[in-house]
């Protein structure tokens, strides 16, 4: 990391150069550091590279296709298609329509079709259409339901 | 809330086996076995019991098992230890975290469903 060409070549000892190997070592260290924090965290979650961020579709935003990820998807927007994810959350303005493939769904707004989860919570006001397979569910008071459900 | 009044109201206690058709004008409360049709104002399996059959009634309260086919009109209550296996059609329906279901659900629509 001390191999940089600098310009004042002659003069080796500049300020210039001195701040370049400065910043690229703090700029490594700095990586160095994220790497071992998200380690930790992989430890805690027994899951190997989790995001940590969700994936956002927001309202008013349609998506038509297939969503796949490791972290969390929160929808509020129009999902039309498949959703593979580690947790899905429809919010109240959102709406599924399609397969879903999650260890975690919290459904507020509506979903159809067929659902394959471990936690399967419902709220209120929410909408739940299809074939469910759960292991284990909470529906509150007002979630409307209907379609087929399965315990795995 | 049933001890006060029993008038209308069936108690099956634990241990106990029923089979047949029912009509209760107001609580059933089974604790025990039930087999059959069964249709009441206000239902509460308990934890220790067990219906197989048609159920109807208004409000439903279940911490023990249904098994075939489950209506109520106004409000359902699957509790962490019920299970329910079978067909149900619901107005209002909350299940607890815990509580099984497998089968069909339907919701009963406002204009057809009796109130």
């Amino acid at each position: 990391m001390f191999s940089i060409i600098s310009p004042n070549r002659d003069l080796p000892n500049t300020a210039d150069e001195l701040d370049e190997n400065l910043a690229e070592e703090t700029f490594d260290s700095a990586e160095e550091m994220t790497s071992e924090e998200n380690s930790s965290e992989d430890d805690l979650a027994h899951h190997p590279r989790v995001p940590l961020k969700p994936t956002i579709i927001s309202e008013g935003f349609e998506f038509v296709g297939t969503i796949t990820s490791n972290g969390a998807v929160h929808i509020a927007g129009l999902v039309k298609g498949k959703i593979t994810a580690n947790s899905v959350l429809i919010e109240a303005e959102g709406e599924v329509d399609g397969e879903m493939m999650t260890d975690r769904l919290m459904v507020k707004g509506s979903a159809r079709g067929d659902i394959h989860c471990k936690e399967l919570n419902i709220g209120p006001r929410a909408v739940v259409d299809g074939i469910v397979s759960y292991q284990n569910m909470h529906i509150q008071r007002g979630g409307q339901i209907s379609g087929t459900f399965k315990k795995n | 809330m049933a001890e006060n009044n029993q008038q209308g109201c069936l108690f099956v206690g634990e241990g106990v086996t029923l089979k047949g058709s029912f009509d209760i004008p107001d609580i059933a409360s089974i604790s025990g076995c039930l087999e059959g049709e069964i249709t009441a104002k206000q239902i509460v399996i308990e934890a220790s019991g067990s219906v197989r059959g048609k159920v109807i009634g208004e409000m439903v309260d279940i911490r023990g098992e249904l098994t075939e086919h489950l209506t109520a009109t106004r409000s359902l209550i699957i509790r962490s230890t019920g299970i329910v296996n079978g067909a149900i059609h619901y107005a209002e329906i909350e299940i607890e975290k815990g509580g099984q279901f497998r089968g069909d659900i339907h919701i009963i629509d406002d204009s057809q469903g009796p109130r």
